[in-house]
Parts: structure tokens; C-alpha cells; sequence
């Protein structure tokens, strides 16, 4: 690499927007270039001074009261036209627990049956909502099946069946490990309109403790199979296209 | 009509990065007064308008809209010609800093003085540099999430991001303030 090339890189390697192969490289050429290095160090200098000295400001609390409140009447506002899902999540909670006492010998590490299934519920909400916060909810971004599996192969024992449904109107958009409980499980991202899917492919011996389906802030996790496997899903979908996109799950092979 | 998940999904992503909505707002408008005032029209237009959020990354999206809000501020502000900078010279600029919590007495002096000058050299960067090394350097968005939320390509976002960094280290430089390399 020359010294005019390495110049180019050089914002992008100090961003961490190189990848690593061109990193690799640039810091090859690094090692033998003095200017490189000097102009290298007053990058990072100048980010010092920035983030040591530059104020940054912090929301007022007055701002955050305004829009807290604001939120909080546009909840209650659609409250009476969504009496009946908040009726349905209330109940839905109840067959949980109550299922949950009935089927959930193999969750039942020290806490109650139902403890472990609210968890696991929690765990796969946080899941979703984290992974829609970030960067990016996919670790591995592809919408061929034949890349997303061999890369979960490579990361956790069973590596779950994996369908792109992009004909159906279900697209696969990639995948990602997270955790439920201390167990790494694949999530296999899906993209419906503006809705992202995501669907977690559970243990055998965590999925029977899964809900059949429970509502949070406006989002839906539903128990689901795939290729046999038990799997939940999560979104924001509306009932009839979680139901079909359901259907085409439990087909898949 | 709005659906419920999306509204509480926007009431969400706005209060979980209302920091940096209102640090954007700051570095932007340069009032306390205005800055809250666009991350507010902000929020309301996020939560009229969830559905033109089309997935991808939400952050970006909400910063997107405040930074619109905030522009639409500027140009408001310049057509009414009351074009005052409220925080434009050293001493107000101060004014608005942070506490120091410097011990020592010379060393406070000297991290306030540092910081009223740092402050005033950014302010005087034209906005679109500005914007840019806020956003990079003190939020920690990546290259792609600053395109998202300036609606321009990445390419313009390297070019301003090297003419803003260069900019501002000959002001700095030219001024002193920079402070010596501490090497990697």
C-alpha cells in the first residue's frame, strides 16, 4: 500500500470503518510510515480535545417531563378503543401461568414455573426491542438461507432450519445469537412490509414452557414450530399476518 | 390511523435518545430555549408520522427528524432576520458550560478556558461540518448512520467529516488549544 492510498484509509481505519482484511493492511503500511502515524495521532488527539472539552448537553428535565406526559395521555387516549388486546393480554396471562404450573417441569431451575416462563418472555421481548435499538438486528446480514445457516453452525450446536419466505411476502433479512436465560439461541430475522420479525428458535426443553402468545406495548410474541422445533415469535405484526406467516413457519422443512 | 405499537414505539426511541436529540438541537440552534423547542416539534412529527419509518435503524431515524426540525428552526430564524446568536460570544458561551470540577484553582481556569474555546470554534464551523463531527465524534454514530440521518451519501459524509476535522484542528492549532498528541 502506498503513502497516497494509506490517506485515503486513514479516517475510515481511525472510524473503524475499514474492514479488517484493508485494516490489516493499512497497519502494514503503518508500521513503516511516520507521517502516517503522526497524522493518525492528531486524529485521535483532536477526538480527545472534542470529547473531553466539548459540551455535551444533556436533555432538560423540563423537555423530558413534556414528552413523558405527552406519552403518557396518547397511551391512555387509545386505551378505550384498545380495550379488547389489553383484555386479551390480560387474559392471556393468566392461561400462561396457568399452563405454565401444568407443563413447565423442565424450566423449573429453583423459581416457580411461571417465574421462569414470565422471564424467558421478558428475555425474548428485551431481545426484539434491543436488536430494533441498534445498529443493526442482525449480526449476520444475508437473504440467501444457504449463508445464514452455515454461519449459525459455526456458532451453536443445532443450527435451525432456515426458509426464506420472500415470495410469500416474508423475506429473509439475516440472523443473530442472542440469550434466553444463560442459553444462546439463533433468532432468524424476517422483514414483512415495515414490520421486523424476529423469530427465536428455542430449546426443546425451554419451548414447551413458551406462552402461545402474550402482547407487550404493542408487540406480539407467539409460540410457533419450525421444522419441528419449538420457536417464538416476536413482532409487531397484526394478528391475521403473524397467523399465516405462523402457517408458513410450522411448513417449512 | 396510527396503530398503538407504533406510537409507543416512537415514544420510546424519543425519550431513550433524547440526550442526544437535544445535544444535536444545542450544537444546531446554539439556545436551550430552541433546542427544546425542535426536539419537540420533532417528537410530535415522529409520532404523527411512525409510518414512514421503514425499518432499518431507528436511532438514526428519530435524529433524522430532529435534525429537520431543527433546520427548519434556522431558516424560520434567518427569514424573520432576528438572526441573534444568542450563545456567540466567549463570555455567554461560558455561561452555558458545564461545571469544571477541577480542584485547583489554575487548573479550573484553564479546563474552563479550554472548553470556551473549543466551544466557540465548533460554533463557528459552518453548520454542515459542525453537524457532522458532533454527530461522529461526541454521539458515536457510524459513517452509515450519519448518512441516514444528513439524507446524503456516505461519500459526503467522509469528505465533510476530513474538511470539518481539518477546519477545526487549524483553528485549534492556529489558537493553541489543541493539546499535545498523547500518542497511542
Amino acid at each position: 500500500m502506498d503513502c497516497k492510498a494509506a490517506s485515503e484509509l486513514l479516517p475510515l481505519y481511525f472510524d473503524g470503518e475499514l474492514d479488517r482484511a484493508t485494516g490489516r493492511e493499512f497497519e502494514a503500511h503503518l508500521d513503516e510510515c511516520a507521517d502516517c502515524r503522526a497524522a493518525l495521532i492528531e486524529l485521535d488527539a483532536l477526538r480527545h480535545t472534542l470529547r473531553k472539552d466539548a459540551p455535551r448537553f444533556s436533555a432538560p428535565d423540563a423537555l423530558r417531563a413534556r414528552i413523558e406526559k405527552e406519552a403518557a395521555a396518547a397511551a391512555s387516549h387509545q386505551a378505550p378503543r384498545t380495550q379488547r388486546p389489553w383484555l386479551a393480554m390480560a387474559a392471556s396471562w393468566v392461561l400462561a401461568f396457568v399452563a405454565g404450573g401444568a407443563t413447565l417441569a423442565a424450566w423449573n431451575h429453583g423459581t416457580s414455573p411461571a417465574d421462569g416462563q414470565s422471564q424467558l418472555t421478558r428475555d425474548l421481548f428485551a431481545s426484539h426491542w434491543r436488536a430494533l435499538a441498534a445498529t443493526s438486528p442482525i449480526d449476520v446480514v444475508s437473504t440467501d438461507q444457504h449463508t445464514v445457516k452455515p454461519w449459525f453452525a459455526g456458532k451453536i450446536a443445532t443450527a435451525p432450519v432456515v426458509e426464506d419466505f420472500a415470495t410469500e411476502g416474508y423475506a429473509l433479512i439475516g440472523g443473530r445469537i442472542d440469550y434466553a436465560g444463560s442459553e444462546r439461541i439463533p433468532v432468524l430475522v424476517y422483514r414483512h412490509g415495515k414490520h421486523v420479525i424476529d423469530v427465536f428458535v428455542l430449546p426443546t426443553t425451554m419451548g414447551t414452557g413458551a406462552p402461545e402468545s402474550i402482547q407487550m406495548q404493542g408487540y406480539v410474541l407467539e409460540a410457533a414450530t419450525l421444522g419441528g422445533q419449538p420457536a417464538a415469535i416476536v413482532s409487531d405484526m397484526d394478528q391475521a399476518e403473524l397467523a399465516r406467516f405462523r402457517n408458513l413457519l410450522s411448513t417449512s422443512k | 390511523m396510527m396503530s398503538t405499537s407504533s406510537r409507543a414505539f416512537v415514544d420510546d426511541l424519543a425519550l431513550s435518545h433524547l440526550d442526544a436529540a437535544y445535544n444535536l438541537g444545542r450544537w444546531l440552534l446554539g439556545s436551550e430555549q430552541d433546542a427544546a423547542d425542535a426536539v419537540h416539534d420533532a417528537y410530535v412529527r415522529a409520532a404523527r408520522s411512525s409510518e414512514t419509518y421503514a425499518g432499518g435503524n431507528a436511532r438514526a431515524w428519530w435524529l433524522a427528524i430532529v435534525r429537520n426540525c431543527c433546520l427548519a428552526r434556522l431558516a424560520l430564524r434567518n427569514k424573520e432576520k432576528r438572526n441573534v446568536a444568542i450563545d456567540d460570544n466567549p463570555v455567554a458561551a461560558e455561561h452555558w458550560m458545564p461545571r469544571a470540577e477541577a480542584d485547583e484553582i489554575e487548573e479550573r481556569l484553564d479546563s474552563s478556558r479550554r472548553r470556551q474555546m473549543i466551544t466557540v470554534h465548533l460554533r463557528n464551523l459552518p453548520e454542515h461540518f459542525r453537524e457532522v463531527l458532533i454527530l461522529r465524534e461526541i454521539e458515536e454514530l457510524s459513517y452509515r448512520e450519519i448518512a441516514d440521518v444528513l439524507q446524503t451519501p456516505i461519500g459526503t459524509v467522509m469528505s465533510r467529516l476530513a474538511r470539518g476535522r481539518a477546519l477545526l484542528q487549524k483553528a485549534l492549532t492556529d489558537n493553541g488549544t489543541m493539546e499535545i498528541p498523547h500518542g497511542l
